[in-house]
């Protein structure tokens, strides 16, 4: 098996590369993985991952600016049904839009929009809500027998550092939830196609269970 | 629930660690690589880096520390120390660093700020702040550099918010009187800053004991914590302090004992 880590000049690649990497050795996988911005690499690979940072316009950007490469994915991950994995914004990529700085428009492969996370309150400390929210927080799943979050537990913490978060309406959509200041969908997804809002390239060893779920689910 | 993160820092200098920790099972104790996946190991929250070299060509040995680290130690990494430029910057986050820490440079060509985050994002850009008491100041306190050496003339208050206006997503924040002291933090810096501020402030400077976490936690409100040398000689553990924390009603992330 073949795994591209989509290189779109958004920030480092190194620790996604890095985290799928121990997965594969520490579980015997047999898979190679490749960073790359290349549509033929792209297109060869037999799973893709779509990691980002920084903001959403920003991502987008860096995308439409690969010719092709926004079609390729369409057609790679939706009518070719090829397994997907959205990290950070390239989770937030797959939904209809985001709010962020300026509305602009994701893959629309999900319903819904982000919008900035909620200030007003304090929490179970009399603690102001600080954006970002940034730091480790549990999940609520909320299919449970999605091979995705086999094994995990709620009890374990995932390292999430972000300011928009997923309004959507579409609630079949959502794997899991987190909880800060008000719901947060962490997990969600569709037939082929992941993306989780938390990095599990940086979640210890929860990150690690998470990424061999993925490299072993067959959608 | 978000945990409060308990977060451990390593001084490097010449790509070593200065101060001693006392983990047995280390090959090489001086070795910040060992010392950081020892940490994650344990249940640190994030690692942070603290470059003390004094030249450019021994700072080289600090990308080499950092694409190390970050092959094992998959927790958030944060580096700081000598960072000049959006070079600097590239250099260490394309190192595997998460997050860059920025001080001297950001008071000297305040620009630093709102380049790095526009270019990398605000996530990954730390303001650090070195407070020290100042009544001259409007808020008591005053920006210095250097570790404390050089005064800015700066009021901390005043810069930290400016910071977050230019893009900084997180504040680092020492008080380099209770620096050292291992008397407990600076709890009325930690609160003044943290009220005033919409990111989360992570406090430094004087953590003596696990309840010195909790009072900052809890009187000062400060996001998060930041240790170095009470780690280091297996006074207090990771395990510890996150123990005095939880039993304190602070929500914190499971870590071995």
């Amino acid at each position: 098996m073949n795994l591209a880590i989509i290189d779109y000049g958004s920030g480092n690649l190194r620790s996604v590369e890095n985290a799928f990497k121990n997965s594969i050795n520490i579980n015997k996988l047999k898979f190679s993985i490749e960073v790359t911005n290349k549509l033929t690499s792209i297109s060869k690979a037999d799973h893709l991952v779509l990691p980002g940072v920084g903001s959403f316009p920003d991502c987008k950007k860096g995308l439409k600016d690969i010719d092709g490469l926004i079609d390729l994915l369409n057609n790679e991950v939706i009518y070719k049904k090829k397994k997907f994995l959205g990290i950070c914004v390239g989770m937030q990529l797959m939904v209809d839009y985001s709010s962020e700085k300026k509305r602009t428009a994701g893959f629309g492969w999900l319903k819904g929009n982000f919008k900035k996370i909620e200030k007003k309150g304090l929490d179970y400390l009399g603690r102001d809500y600080k954006i970002p929210h940034m730091g480790w927080n549990n999940l609520q799943i909320e299919n449970k027998i999605h091979p995705i979050v086999e094994n995990i537990s709620e009890n374990e913490q995932y390292y999430f550092v972000h300011s928009y978060f997923l309004e959507s309406k579409q609630n079949d959509q959502i794997i899991a939830n987190t909880t800060y200041n008000h719901k947060i969908p962490a997990i969600i997804g569709k037939d082929n196609y992941v993306g989780v809002q938390f990095h599990p390239e940086k979640s210890g060893n929860s990150g690690q269970k998470f990424l061999y779920n993925w490299l072993k689910w067959r959608p | 629930m978000l945990s409060t993160r308990v977060i451990a820092c390593l001084d490097v200098q010449n790509g070593r660690t200065v101060k001693g920790t006392n983990f047995i099972n280390l090959r090489d104790a001086g070795d910040p690589v060992e010392q950081a996946k020892q940490y994650s190991t344990i249940g640190a929250d994030e690692i942070c880096f603290l470059d003390i070299s004094a030249t450019y060509e021994k700072r080289r040995a600090m990308f080499n520390v950092i694409s190390k680290t970050a092959e094992t130690c998959f927790v958030p990494l944060t580096v700081g120390g000598g960072v000049k430029d959006l070079n600097d910057f590239r250099d260490l986050l394309n190192s595997g660093a998460d997050k860059v820490s920025i001080n001297s440079s950001a008071v000297y060509n305040p620009k630093l700020i709102k380049q790095s985050s526009d270019k990398f994002g605000n996530q990954c850009v730390v303001l650090a702040i070195d407070a020290v008491e100042n009544i001259k100041m409007p808020s008591g306190y005053e920006v210095t550099t250097h570790g404390g050496r050089k005064k800015t003339n700066i009021d901390s208050l005043k810069w930290a918010k400016q910071g977050v206006k230019n893009g900084a997503g997180e504040i680092l924040l020492t008080s380099m009187n209770t620096d050292g002291t291992k008397k407990g933090y600076n709890l009325k810096l930690t609160k003044l800053i943290s009220q005033n501020v919409s990111v989360p402030v992570i406090a430094s400077g004087g953590a003596g004991s696990p309840k010195d976490m909790v009072d900052v936690v809890l009187k000062a409100g400060a996001s998060a914590v930041l240790a170095a040398s009470i780690f280091h000689y297996d006074i207090h553990t990771i395990y510890s302090v996150k123990k005095e924390m939880s039993e304190n009603g602070i929500i914190v992330r499971d870590c071995e004992n």
